[in-house]
């Protein structure tokens, strides 16, 4: 991969990123933030009165929050990979498209980060889960893997951030050099007074190499906790050991779909088609091919696992997923996140980027659905024929998912517009450096 | 023997025949730098990297070691010709990941200690569940140290840049700011001139550098 550019070119082509904004990038944010007013309302009306007024019950408790949390925090897992493990391997692909990766990383848990408090109701008291102690100086229940989940989401948010943020300083260093005005003085303050010395540059590189070595092994447990928060309880069709790796190749498969989602946008609003190339598109669609392999590997496997475990209640509960309220989700998981993607064998739908975004849209909508199935269908078919029962749908928690679509992409739009969406330096980086010609 | 040009601040040769570890030759560079790169310099500013090269190199041949490399991105050529110490960063890092699995452990084991309740037929002090949050916090804390050792290291934040600065350093130009006495200035000045650097510029240096260390 050679970019054919100077140093020069690189810079101004990718700071005309943070020109004057569109009338459509305004429109768009607009309805966007329209759509987290609408969120905001309708938590704001769950609070006042009540967990009600969400389509959760007796026995589906956990219904679309925690569908939606998962969802998110699985959206949050590609940046990571993309970023931390291709770093580590010196992939140099990975210049272009990192940043972008990196931002659908930190949104995406901006965005989970929510749920739990949605979902929990008296949100008030939401620190009861932090770890201090409380009345009679008890601590909270370290066993839990709901504690663990608390741990890994903030940890994974922080280091995210940290390695987002510290991937950027020599970027914004470049803007300050550029701006004027107010712009300079607030690009200024956020690159902190970088200045690119040598010794700035040799303690930079050596925190950089050890975060991306931190981040990496988070991309596998931080998913993996969010499976145990299923796998540890004895629900049928939860109590599985299968779910780590599993929650974790649907958690990357949908990073990696959003990315594209994202990606394929932006490359046309700011004309960025030498430096996101289909060079890139087809690795991201090769990987993707990957994980809907494993996805569907998984898929099967947790069916076998069904019939030959003799199990009656998991056997019962796939035979439910399949063929009972919920049958049609359950079939779109193995049409949009295994078979839609393997068209991507092909190098023609691998260079398509009308199909491109087809496919990442049905992942995400699949992916969004694996959550809803695993979830809501085990609850709501569990070991007593008595107990069993449907969740209902309300417009609170519609508006309360829209809202959060809404934030995500709201973020991310004025990121594209405020920080820069490549990574110039590491772009730079793979050019041959300025030369004399002189020998 | 000790190599060609070297000094006791680079590398891990400290005197003739005797090799140090490289911590101990990292806090040697650092405590040696803490007299480095202040006051009167000259900043020489380059259009190429191979002239920047020169530079460095025509230094080091004169054993001046009192200077400070600006460059838009990091390369090979530029570490390998400045033969700077490894960064202490990583020190931080391990610091502070075993400090968080220390803290898990502590976290976990001592609040079930001091409030011994058994929650669903589990052991007070559950190994598996508790290396997990040991797990979590490794990794967290030696996230916030080794970011706590880039900004220490790198004297970072600062809110004002230094003078000598030149934007065109952070976009394709190179620099190399060199610190010494008058004479030393103005021997320097005329060989970077000679070598093709676009720009040289004499400052008074009545602030530190940035990133020294």
């Amino acid at each position: 991969m050679s970019y054919h550019l100077s140093y020069t070119q690189t810079d101004l082509d990718l700071t005309q990123t943070l020109n004057r904004p569109k009338k459509w990038y305004y429109v768009a944010l607009t309805l966007l933030a329209l759509g987290v007013a609408w969120g905001a309302a309708s938590w704001f009306h769950q609070i006042q009165t009540g967990m009600g007024v969400s389509g959760k019950n007796n026995p589906v408790g956990w219904y679309l929050y925690v569908t939606t949390f998962v969802f998110w925090v699985g959206i949050a897992h590609s940046g990571t990979l993309i970023s931390a493990i291709l770093f580590l391997f010196r992939v140099k692909w990975r210049a272009s498209v990192y940043r972008s990766a990196e931002a659908v990383t930190v949104f995406g848990l901006a965005t989970a980060g929510f749920f739990p408090l949605i979902h929990l109701g008296r949100v008030w008291v939401f620190y009861w889960t932090l770890p201090y102690p409380q009345m009679g100086d008890l601590f909270p229940n370290f066993r839990s893997p709901l504690i663990w989940d608390v741990f890994a989401i903030t940890t994974y948010l922080t280091v995210s951030s940290i390695f987002f943020l510290t991937g950027m300083v020599p970027d914004i260093a470049i803007i300050r050099d550029k701006a004027k005005g107010w712009r300079k003085k607030l690009y200024g303050f956020l690159a902190q007074g970088w200045q690119g010395t040598d010794n700035q540059w040799r303690h930079y590189t050596a925190a950089y190499v050890f975060l991306a070595a931190l981040a990496t092994p988070l991309v596998i447990s931080v998913h993996s906790i969010v499976s145990w928060d299923f796998a540890m309880s004895i629900v049928p069709g939860w109590h599985t050991t299968i779910f780590a790796p599993y929650f974790v190749a649907g958690a990357i498969h949908s990073g990696l779909a959003m990315v594209i989602l994202i990606l394929l946008p932006m490359r046309k609003a700011f004309r960025l088609h030498t430096y996101i190339t289909d060079h890139h598109l087809e690795n991201l669609a090769k990987f993707l091919l990957f994980t809907a392999s494993v996805v569907g590997f998984a898929y099967v496997i947790e069916l076998f696992i069904a019939w030959y475990s003799h199990n009656p209640w998991e056997q019962a509960i796939f035979l439910y997923r399949a063929f009972g309220d919920y049958w049609w989700a359950f079939w779109s998981l193995f049409l949009c996140n295994l078979l839609i993607p393997q068209l991507f064998w092909f190098k023609r739908f691998r260079r398509s980027v009308p199909f491109l975004v087809f496919a990442s849209v049905a992942v995400t909508i699949g992916m969004y659905f694996e959550r809803f199935i695993i979830i809501t269908t085990s609850l709501a078919h569990d070991f007593i024929p008595y107990a069993w029962g449907l969740p209902g749908l309300t417009w609170t928690e519609i508006g309360i998912v829209v809202g959060s679509f809404s934030w995500f992409f709201f973020l991310f739009m004025i990121f594209a517009k405020t920080l820069p969406v490549v990574s110039m330096w590491e772009v730079k980086e793979q050019l041959d450096p300025p030369s004399s010609g002189k020998q | 023997m000790l190599r060609d040009g070297a000094t006791v601040h680079r590398g891990n040769l400290c005197c003739e025949g005797v090799e140090l570890p490289s911590a101990v030759n990292t806090m040697r560079h650092n405590v040696m730098s803490m007299k480095q790169y202040k006051g009167q310099n000259i900043l020489a500013i380059f259009p190429a990297m191979d002239l920047l090269l020169k530079g460095i190199r025509e230094l080091r041949g004169a054993r001046h070691e009192n200077f400070l490399v600006y460059a838009p991105v990091p390369h090979h050529d530029i570490e390998h010709v400045l033969h700077r110490p490894k960064s202490p960063v990583r020190v931080f890092t391990l610091v502070g990941a075993l400090v968080g699995f220390c803290t898990g452990w502590a976290l976990t084991i001592g609040s079930a200690l001091h409030y011994p309740l058994i929650v669903g037929g589990k052991p007070i002090v559950s190994i598996p569940p508790f290396g997990v949050l040991a797990y979590i916090l490794t990794i967290l804390f030696g996230a916030l140290a080794t970011m706590v050792g880039f900004l220490i290291n790198a004297r970072l934040p600062q809110l004002r840049l230094t003078p000598e600065y030149d934007e065109r350093l952070s976009s394709d130009h190179y620099g190399i700011q060199i610190f010494g006495t008058d004479s030393d200035l103005v021997r320097f000045e005329k060989v970077m001139k000679k070598i093709g650097a676009v720009d040289v510029r004499k400052h008074t240096g009545t602030r530190r550098s940035g990133g020294e260390r």
